[in-house]
């Protein structure tokens, strides 16, 4: 099974597990007929389409070799990471310490100095408040303390 | 109103001080993100996107559109100087432009690609002008069968034409078809796939599809590439004059590079990049000397850029006269249009008259700028090339994040697009492509009511699609390109099985 080429194996799966959850969740809905289509039929045939053409795609992987998938962890992981806290301190902290700490985290991902981190994260922030707090007026909190 | 005057209304649409700064603004924009190998017109457009919602509905479209066509221009630096596409559409000028660089002809590839670009903008901007007309004449007598016809067309040619495998594009186009039923059911106003909250019932944001997408997953995949060359030789404005027998030698390839690119850039599903490889193997097979291609052949670069950046323009026909994207970039203009309320089609030349020939006029404007930024300036670009990209990422990541809030002001947007960049990083993982997925999405709701209605009409009889010839025609079509793919694929997978098991016997 090792040496199956597991990208459209698990890409089928995934699809197939995903139509039939659209389909099914659209019962929901009201179907309707053909006539006079009900806000469930389009969805559940779109469902329907979709897990047959996993079928489609999982099926011949079985009989065909792949290689293997590598992931970039770490990229991911601090990318994510910098959305994350983006999002959570935004409302909370402002926009410049905002954009330090995303910078700080998404640049973590490469093999940058710490102190070529701090200066990115640094005229990151000072571009950004320029544009979008300065430039474009944005409705912001700059600051911790600002309303 | 005759040709003449609509131009003459679009120079006057076009000119307004804002309308050229912004056309100025996205094709310098463009010409960045085309210079930059890694980041394509897709994301540089989708990043554009929610600056689009605080300016007027002009000035948004001739930005985007100015990204798309000027991505086109500065993709084929990189190409020549380094061996790698600025974009998709330039992947071919790497075969004759390296070489000319290392034979130290770089400013004279760089100069010629720019002229067959100019070249190719204008034929393609000429055929917007002559055929949209045209088409807007025949789109005025479609009904619903014929529009849902057309996009089974065009997602049909979109998912198979440019992928390997014609399961894995429809797959990705119907799972984008999907995601765009996501929210609050047109007709019968009830929410759909919310799952109970809020900020779903008005769908999945397009922004913020379209950022998590093509803007994450493509940053996440391009951090770890080595980027160890640096570009050390300088451009001058002596080194870019070709000679006497350059000049002669791209000629005639520009004009049929040109031609090419405009027709392909107009169907749907082929695009810019299709044109540019089609261009190169109709100048191989016509050279009098086929080996010269690949050592560094002039006509092996003027003739695809020609070509794309034709097809770059003629894609702006089905997507204005008709409100049929035939590609996720045009499917993201589309989407830039509907945001501010309006709806492409047969009625766009008539209802909006400024708007519709402003774009066209703004695109002879920007073709114009492109040259300059891209001769005199080309200094400039090759120095941006040698910019590491672990600088630049952290930044395009923060203006993401920064776009897709200042959309609804709102930081649930943000959490979707994280969550968007981990299923598209996956879908890069397994070799999906995320482009057929963005064409069905914003083409889904269209999709569904068209049927809705077509069947409506019909009272319910299917055959209604195919007893209407200019329906049936575009299905019968669409069916053929289906049988096609599907063999083509078929075929090379045997091939591929015969070559293994050759080898396993002499192994």
């Amino acid at each position: 099974m090792q040496n199956r080429d597991i990208r459209d194996l698990l890409g089928g799966i995934a699809l197939i597990a995903l139509g039939l959850f659209a389909a099914i969740h659209a019962q929901q809905y009201e179907i309707g007929e053909l006539r006079r289509m009900g806000p469930g039929y389009f969805p559940t045939a779109l469902g329907i389409l979709l897990a047959i053409l996993g079928v489609f795609i999982a099926i011949p992987a079985l009989f065909r070799e792949g290689t293997r998938i590598k992931i970039e962890w770490k990229s991911l992981f601090w990318v994510m990471l910098s959305i994350v806290v983006f999002a959570v301190f935004l409302d909370r902290l402002g926009l410049v310490i905002t954009s330090i700490s995303t910078v700080l985290a998404s640049s973590m991902a490469s093999d940058l100095t710490w102190r070529g981190r701090f200066i990115l994260s640094g005229s990151v922030a000072v571009i950004t408040y320029v544009i979008f707090g300065f430039g474009l007026g944005m409705l912001i909190p700059i600051w911790p303390w600002s309303p | 109103m005759d040709v003449l005057d609509s131009l003459l209304l679009g120079l006057e649409s076009a000119l307004q001080p804002g309308i050229l700064l912004y056309c100025f603004f996205g094709v310098f924009l463009g010409t960045f993100i085309g210079v930059l190998p890694g980041i394509g017109p897709l994301a540089a457009i989708s990043l554009l996107l929610p600056i689009t919602y605080h300016i007027e509905p002009t000035a948004a479209i001739v930005m985007l559109a100015g990204v798309y066509y000027g991505a086109e221009y500065g993709g084929s630096t990189a190409s020549i100087l380094l061996n790698l596409p600025g974009t998709a559409a330039n992947a071919v000028t790497c075969l004759d432009g390296h070489p000319m660089a290392k034979q130290g002809r770089a400013g004279v590839a760089l100069f010629m690609t720019t002229i067959a670009s100019l070249g190719g903008g204008l034929t393609g901007v000429m055929a917007l002008i002559l055929f949209s007309p045209i088409i807007v004449e025949i789109g005025l007598k479609f009904g619903p069968a014929e529009y849902f016809a057309l996009m089974v067309l065009g997602l049909i040619s979109a998912s198979t034409l440019a992928s390997g495998s014609p399961a894995k594009g429809m797959a990705m186009v119907v799972f984008g078809l999907l995601l765009g039923t996501v929210g609050t059911d047109v007709n019968s106003g009830i929410p759909r796939f919310d799952f109970g909250i809020t900020e779903m019932m008005d769908g999945i944001s397009l922004v913020g599809l379209a950022m998590g997408l093509f803007g994450i997953s493509e940053i996440i995949n391009s951090i770890t590439l080595k980027r160890d060359k640096k570009i050390t030789e300088k451009i001058t404005m002596r080194s870019m004059m070709p000679t006497k027998k350059d000049a002669k030698d791209s000629a005639l390839p520009i004009v049929r590079g040109a031609g090419i690119g405009s027709f392909f850039g107009s169907l749907p599903g082929t695009g810019a990049a299709i044109a540019s490889f089609i261009a190169y193997a109709v100048e191989k097979r016509t050279a009098k000397d086929p080996t010269r291609f690949g050592k560094g052949a002039i006509e092996g670069i003027s003739a695809p850029e020609a070509a794309n950046n034709a097809a770059a323009q003629t894609a702006f026909i089905p997507t204005l006269t008709l409100g049929i994207p035939g590609s996720a970039t045009m499917a993201i203009m589309l989407g830039a249009l509907i945001i501010h309320g309006i709806q492409p089609g047969p009625l766009l030349m008539s209802e909006q008259p400024a708007l519709f020939w402003g774009l066209i006029v703004s695109f002879l404007i920007g073709n114009i700028m492109l040259v300059i930024l891209n001769i005199p300036l080309i200094g400039m670009w090759v120095s941006i090339l040698n910019i590491p990209y672990r600088i630049l990422y952290p930044a395009i990541l923060l203006f993401i994040m920064m776009g897709v809030y200042s959309v609804n002001n709102n930081t649930f947007d943000i959490y979707v697009v994280a969550l968007i960049g981990i299923v598209g990083y996956a879908m890069s993982l397994l070799r999906f492509e995320a482009a057929p997925l963005l064409l069905g999405f914003i083409l889904g709701p269209l999709m569904e009511e068209n049927l809705k209605r077509a069947l409506l009409l019909s009272r319910g009889d299917m055959g209604t699609f195919i007893e209407r010839p200019i329906s049936m025609w575009l299905l019968i079509i669409a069916f053929a390109i289906l049988a096609w793919s599907l063999f083509s694929a078929f075929r090379s997978s045997l091939r591929r099985r015969t070559v293994a098991k050759e080898q396993a016997k002499h192994g």
